[in-house]
């Protein structure tokens, strides 16, 4: 299958990316805050309360997502159309790890959907972020980011 | 732009391909422009200019609102931090407000912290059109002079450095993240855009687009700082986006449609003054035809009165219309005949005849004017100037005859 046209390409460092899918804003900020201290380059995305449309349910893809080495979601899977951003992630870019951040009760349907996934504990706090996507992708050396 | 050294201001015309771009766009406008207007009436060349200018507008109004929009996917980057862990980068945005005592301590207080370095990043004001000649050497050189002042009253005894930037606000922002990568940002402005200030939107512009926290602090003549509160912000806000460039793009159209009405404004009085001209033309070769007193040996010159009277004359359906009272005309060709309207109305009438190529207007007033017809046959003639719908409709009334007979 061709490779998906994104254009653009939102990611311009070469250190591993993280993508972090948090509607709130501080607490994204905190999450990117810690990665970019740990090595990472991060983008934050509120997830479909964002501007206009996910681009994930339009045909061209999220091209953020597609670059990215891995994927922290916080979105809260108690509504459907935080559900859809997962499975279309899923989907779509099925080689990039999912790190989820699950609520304490999960449905059967969720349960199906979060087969394969990492999970975080509801209400994981930077730092907890920081070391799951460790664990997943290992520690990064730090150098120069501007490198594009 | 160089990122080291002097900043020159980035023009596209830097560039021979866009130079030799943009001369072969102005010369492929102009040429339709200069044949219609070599060999085409005016108003056809004033239709092909408007296009143009239109054309032109529509452009600004399209890049313009590009800019205006949201940006296509709400996602905050940001590279990773450079340096130990204990280190802070501080970028500190300003440019109009670097004078102020305020801001320089809240500078000193950032660079105090142990680990901390802050860059003092001076974007220059460099206006469109500037930036679009790559002009812009006085902006560039006011932003120089502003940085080292305030670099000179912080002292060298902090880790504070200073850059200035050509490019726009947010541009240069986005290049300090590829350079010095900033932990933090404070952008500071005053509280309205101010001739040779900073856009107090820019905080906004770089929290949306930027995963490192932004504060925007607001700065006054000779007062402490102020952070603007959520309503300041939304105000900010509200100027930015897709309704903001939706508004833009409606006030954008309202002056395309009065650009429009000028020019059809125009077109028309041209089209006018030219018909006008072709009856003085017309009249002045009739002058030259009729017999002068010396050549007594033609017939006389035949007059003909007539009137021109709003609601003169009764409609079959008892109501009364405007009318001219002869509208019947019978002409030699080639021989003119000198019509003496009398215009008792206040505004002008006609007798217009495209095919009979007949324009005469009738002032207000009692004038004489010329019928002169150059090939036979009957035509009709109507009064084109607007007056009494039905009688502009109807023969008899402000519509008639004109019948030519060969000489």
């Amino acid at each position: 299958m061709a490779a998906p046209k994104i254009n653009p390409q939102p990611w311009r460092w070469n250190h591993p990316r993280v993508l972090v899918e948090e509607p709130d804003e501080a607490a994204g900020l905190a999450i990117a805050s810690a990665l970019r201290f740990s090595g990472y380059a991060v983008g934050v995305c509120p997830g479909p309360q964002g501007h206009g449309q996910c681009p994930l349910t339009g045909p061209g893809g999220c091209a953020p997502a597609h670059g990215a080495d891995l994927i922290v979601c916080s979105l809260g899977y108690e509504r459907e159309v935080a559900r859809e951003v997962l499975r279309e992630l899923r989907a779509r870019y099925p080689g990039v790890p999912l790190l989820v951040e699950v609520p304490s009760e999960i449905d059967a349907e969720l349960q199906e959907l979060l087969d394969g996934c990492h999970r975080l504990p509801a209400g994981a706090g930077p730092e907890q972020v920081v070391t799951a996507v460790q664990s997943l992708y290992g520690h990064v050396s730090q150098g120069n980011p501007a490198g594009a | 732009m160089s990122r080291r050294g002097i900043p020159q201001v980035p023009s596209r015309f830097h560039r021979g391909s866009e130079t030799f771009r943009f001369l072969l766009l102005v010369m492929v406008a102009l040429i339709p422009i200069v044949l219609v207007a070599v060999l085409g009436p005016t108003w056809l060349a004033l239709v092909v200019l408007g296009f143009g200018i239109c054309a032109l507008a529509a452009r600004a109004v399209q890049l313009r609102m590009r800019r205006l929009r949201d940006p296509e996917l709400s996602v905050k980057m940001a590279p990773p931090h450079l340096g130990e862990a204990a280190e802070r980068r501080v970028l500190v945005v300003a440019n109009d407000t670097l004078s102020e005592t305020s801001l320089l301590g809240e500078v000193r207080r950032l660079a105090s912290v142990p680990h901390t370095h802050v860059l003092l990043l001076v974007p220059a004001l460099i206006s469109p059109g500037e930036r679009l000649t790559g002009a812009g050497e006085d902006a560039l050189a006011q932003a120089r002079v502003r940085l080292s002042r305030a670099l000179g009253r912080l002292g060298a005894d902090r880790d504070i450095k200073g850059e200035v930037s050509a490019a726009e606000g947010l541009v240069a922002v986005e290049d300090t993240f590829a350079s010095f990568v900033p932990d933090e940002v404070l952008v500071s402005t005053r509280w309205e855009r101010a001739a040779g200030g900073l856009d107090p939107r820019l905080a906004g512009l770089v929290r949306e687009r930027f995963a490192v926290p932004v504060r925007h602090l607001v700065f006054e003549f000779g007062s402490v700082a102020q952070e603007p509160d959520q309503d300041a912000e939304a105000r900010y806000q509200r100027e930015f986006g897709d309704a903001a460039a939706w508004r833009f793009g409606l006030r954008a159209l309202a002056g395309a449609g009065i650009l429009a009405a000028v020019v059809l404004s125009a077109v028309a009085l041209i089209t006018v003054a030219e018909r006008n001209q072709a009856t003085a033309v017309s009249q002045r070769v009739a002058a030259q035809a009729l017999p002068t007193p010396a050549d007594a040996t033609g017939p006389p010159a035949k007059v003909i009165d007539v009137s021109v009277i709003p609601e003169g004359k009764k409609g079959p359906e008892g109501a009364m219309h405007d009318d001219f009272t002869v509208s019947e005309f019978h002409v030699t060709v080639g021989r003119p005949l000198t019509l003496r309207i009398d215009n008792t109305d206040t505004q002008p009438h006609s007798i217009s005849s495209p095919e009979a190529h007949v324009y005469i207007i009738a002032q207000p007033g009692t004038h004489g004017y010329t019928l002169l017809v150059d090939k036979p046959g009957k035509f009709e003639w109507h009064c084109e100037f607007l007056c009494d719908p039905w009688a502009m409709e109807h023969v008899g009334y402000m519509r008639g005859f004109i019948t030519a007979t060969p000489s």
